[in-house]
């Protein structure tokens, strides 16, 4: 196989430095502090703190900040491209929460308003601009989602399955992260310091950032820098604070140095996390000095210039690396007056010229993750080991569904019921440890009981090394407690619990703690495909890892959110919530049905996207050989266009076995796919599909698959067979 | 003094959420900060919110919140010597 290179053919940003790349790289050469007093939202004289804002207001309201931010960088990276990009791939903490949280302030009842609050909404916003079929993945990993993002597209590309990626990160200023960092008292009032003997807390900032990454070519004058290698992992340590010595930043260092093929001594500059936190900085400069020692490139955190934009945050220092590179000149590390003796580290306090070929980019964040990249100018490096492709094996699994766990859905199902509803918290929380999750709400109580279940269900013997969760909504309890909080107390109190369990991946942050799972550990947000995203990510990253790893998909039903939110809930007076989680390894030798996501495309300007499906399947006869069921899931909201992709599959298929409408056992959620895998991989181990659901007898699977179809706004298909 | 401490026991045990805790059983001289209640920063975060808004005063830093939090005692002791007399 050979190597495929990936380069960067386009980038755009927005930043506390201006719009587009000019005026970013007019500050990369002058340097100066950006961060100011808040002024995109108006908070008390009080609670006034400098943050880093992007000056430029947007005219439509109806379009969250976020996503306008997203598609002027878009716009920018690319202006130079006709063909549409394969995929999309952003990293965002927030999407649209600045416009929901006025909504929710402002009692707004009316779902419409709620259209763009997905964090995932972002980068379908963006697919949609540029007519990308998919897939569309939304990373949601805190502060190192942007260089989680390129990571996952670095992989995608590599794989051969797609050309052309838009990647990037976004987000913009709102309360939510305002006051809830202002709570953690991890917030400098005068402004961030990285690096600073004196600095006591990062600014809060926001941007956006996209690079267009291709495979293998150089099509325009830009396509000289490529994206040589990246890594990610997990602390296992704590929900916020880094782990004491930089482990998990070392591994995730070590790791992007190794996947570049170079050594540390190559490396001309480091962008730094350095958020300006006494804990990141002495953490990372920590890490740094056991992966370099004493021979320490030119290093800068530009955080102190532009403010922390979170998920944004790693897109635009790789905008930044590209750009030192192609300048040949090293940013200053805005903010810091005097190093910190105790962090020994010597940042570049002035723009410096110098040749930079090759540069490492550092991104942490909450739940212990890790991120680095590597890029440089293009290279000759020994070959990659070579992939191992060995298939995805279904260790173990379980589901939580109104029921209570598999065992108990299973039962109800074969009785004949559906298992919609929601369970007792109390139910969910059967087998945790209390001192645990005390802290804990609905959603991050699934996770966890799904992954121990699904460990407990592998007999697992090892620690799994990863951990992949898709959610539709994420913490929803946590994010309304929060803002109520909030409001109610006329922006003066949070909770600082609340505002940590509301990030996205604090769930799979737990997960990972509980089980001290130190590979990467991803979250990923898309409605009703979160769960989907979450496997493709996970077929993409762990190609070279031989442990055991979980991929869970989970989301809580919330009494005010959920129907504001979700446009399918209203499609089922029963309200509903679960989750399912599945055990992975990559194996050929091990016992267990495997799993293979093979097909995640949108719907819009896509007409022929059932035959192309049917044509990734195989064909019409290999279809009806290879499956012995089709599980079908059509999120409500959908109905009337997925029935009709449905029967368009079904007529072009030929397919005339069971078809399993599997929402109308689960009820209305987002992740209710992730459950139909779980009941899908027990079908499987058992032969045979229970009675009630296909009138008749059992139906005997015969040592064929299960095909599990999602329709709609995408369509999606995850193969099991035994 | 005896109030405010029999209070703030009860205040921890419910803004934590401490379910194997009765707030009898917390000593006004124990650590609370990695000592048997098993808290960490998150929770004395958590209780500064809450002192903040139940008693009107403020604990800005880490360093002093370390000092404040060493004990029910020290923290019953700062809140009455901040708090105007309100408490």
């Amino acid at each position: 196989m050979v190597d495929i290179k990936v380069f960067i053919a386009g980038m755009g940003v927005v930043s506390p430095a201006g719009r587009g790349m000019k005026s970013l790289k007019n500050w990369i050469k002058q340097g100066g502090r950006r961060i100011r007093p808040l002024n995109l939202f108006a908070v008390s004289s009080e609670n006034l703190l400098p943050v880093g804002e992007v000056s430029e207001s947007f005219e439509v309201l109806e379009i969250p900040r976020s996503h306008q931010l997203a598609f002027a960088a878009a716009q920018e990276a690319m202006a130079d491209s006709q063909v549409p990009p394969d995929a999309v791939i952003i990293g965002a903490t927030t999407g649209g929460i600045l416009t929901t949280e006025m909504h929710l302030k402002n009692h707004v009842s009316d779902p419409e308003a709620f259209a763009y609050h997905a964090v995932g909404s972002v980068a379908e916003y963006i697919a949609g601009k540029y007519h990308c079929k998919g897939p569309i993945i939304t990373v949601s990993n805190a502060c190192s989602s942007g260089t989680t993002a390129i990571k996952i597209a670095l992989e995608m590309l590599r794989s051969g399955q797609v050309r052309r990626v838009l990647a990037g990160g976004v987000d913009s200023l709102c309360r939510l992260t305002y006051y809830g960092f202002k709570s953690l008292q991890l917030i400098d009032p005068a402004g961030a310091r990285p690096l600073d003997q004196d600095r006591r807390g990062m600014s809060v900032g926001e941007a956006a950032a996209m690079i267009l990454l291709v495979a293998d070519e150089a099509t325009s004058a830009n396509a000289i820098i490529e994206i040589l290698g990246g890594g990610l992992s997990c602390d296992a340590y704590h929900p916020t604070s880094p782990h004491p010595d930089g482990e998990g930043a070392l591994n995730a260092m070590r790791e992007a140095i190794r996947d570049a093929g170079i050594s540390p001594s190559v490396i001309d500059y480091i962008n730094l996390h350095g958020t300006g936190t006494p804990d990141n900085d002495l953490s990372e400069a920590k890490a740094l000095k056991s992966l370099f020692g004493d021979n320490l490139p030119p290093l800068s955190s530009v955080k102190g210039a532009f403010g922390h934009s979170l998920g944004a945050a790693g897109a635009v220092e790789a905008v930044i690396s590209a750009i030192s590179i192609s300048e040949g000149i090293i940013p200053a590390n805005t903010g810091c007056q005097t190093p910190d003796q105790n962090l020994g580290l010597d940042p570049v306090m002035e723009p410096i010229k110098k040749k930079t070929q090759i540069v490492l980019s550092n991104s942490f964040g909450f739940g212990g993750n890790n991120a680095a990249l590597v890029m440089g100018i293009s290279r000759e490096k020994k070959p990659a080991p070579a992939k191992k492709n060995l298939p995805l094996t279904i260790e173990g699994f379980a589901s939580i569904t109104g029921v209570g766990d598999i065992d108990k859905t299973m039962e109800c199902i074969s009785a004949g019921k559906d298992c919609r509803g929601m369970s007792s918290l109390s139910e969910i929380s059967r087998a945790l440890q209390p001192s645990i999750i005390r802290r804990l709400k609905r959603l991050p109580r699934m996770a966890l009981a799904l992954a121990l279940a699904a460990c407990k269900n592998a007999n697992l013997q090892e620690t799994p090394s990863s951990v992949f969760l898709g959610t539709g909504w994420g913490p929803l309890s946590e994010t309304y407690d929060f803002l109520k909080k909030l409001f109610e107390s006329d922006e003066q109190f949070t909770s600082p619990t609340d505002f940590i369990g509301s990030v996205h991946n604090a769930p799979a942050g737990q997960v990972a703690i509980s089980l001290g799972a130190k590979g990467p550990n991803i979250t990923t947000t898309g409605g009703d495909y979160s769960f989907e995203q979450s496997l493709l990510t996970a077929s993409i990253l762990t190609d070279k890892i031989d442990a055991s790893f979980l991929v869970i998909g989970a989301d809580e039903f919330h009494e005010t959110l959920s129907p504001l939110f979700d446009p399918s809930v209203k499609g089922d007076e029963i309200r509903s919530d679960g989750g399912g989680a599945i055990c992975l390894k990559r194996s050929d030798v091990s016992h267990g049905p495997k799993l293979c996501p093979v097909f995640f495309e949108n719907t819009a300007d896509n007409p022929y996207i059932i035959p192309t499906l049917i044509g990734k399947l195989g064909d019409f006869r290999i279809i009806e050989k290879r499956f012995g069921t089709i599980m079908v899931g059509i999120p409500s909201a959908c109905r009337q266009e997925g029935e009709k992709q449905l029967q368009e599959f079904l007529a072009l298929s030929d397919f005339h076995q069971p078809v399993i409408d599997y929402r109308r056992l689960t009820g209305e959620f987002a992740s209710a796919s992730a459950v139909a895998t779980a009941l899908a991989a027990e079908f499987i181990r058992n032969g045979k599909i229970p009675a009630s659901l296909c009138d008749g007898d059992d139906y005997s699977l015969d040592g064929k698959g299960i095909l599990i179809v999602g329709f709609g706004k995408f369509v999606t298909a995850i193969e099991i067979t035994p | 003094m005896e109030q405010l401490l029999n209070e703030l026991n009860l205040k921890i045990v419910e803004t934590l959420n401490l379910v194997d805790v009765a707030p009898d059983d917390i000593d006004p001289d124990d650590h609370l900060i990695g000592g048997k209640l098993g808290l960490d920063s998150i929770d004395i975060l958590e209780l500064v919110m809450m002192i903040e808004k139940d008693y009107a005063v403020k604990i800005e830093s880490k360093e002093l919140a370390a000092k404040v939090f060493s004990s029910i005692k020290s923290l019953a002791g700062y809140i009455y010597e901040n708090s105007d007399g309100r408490s």
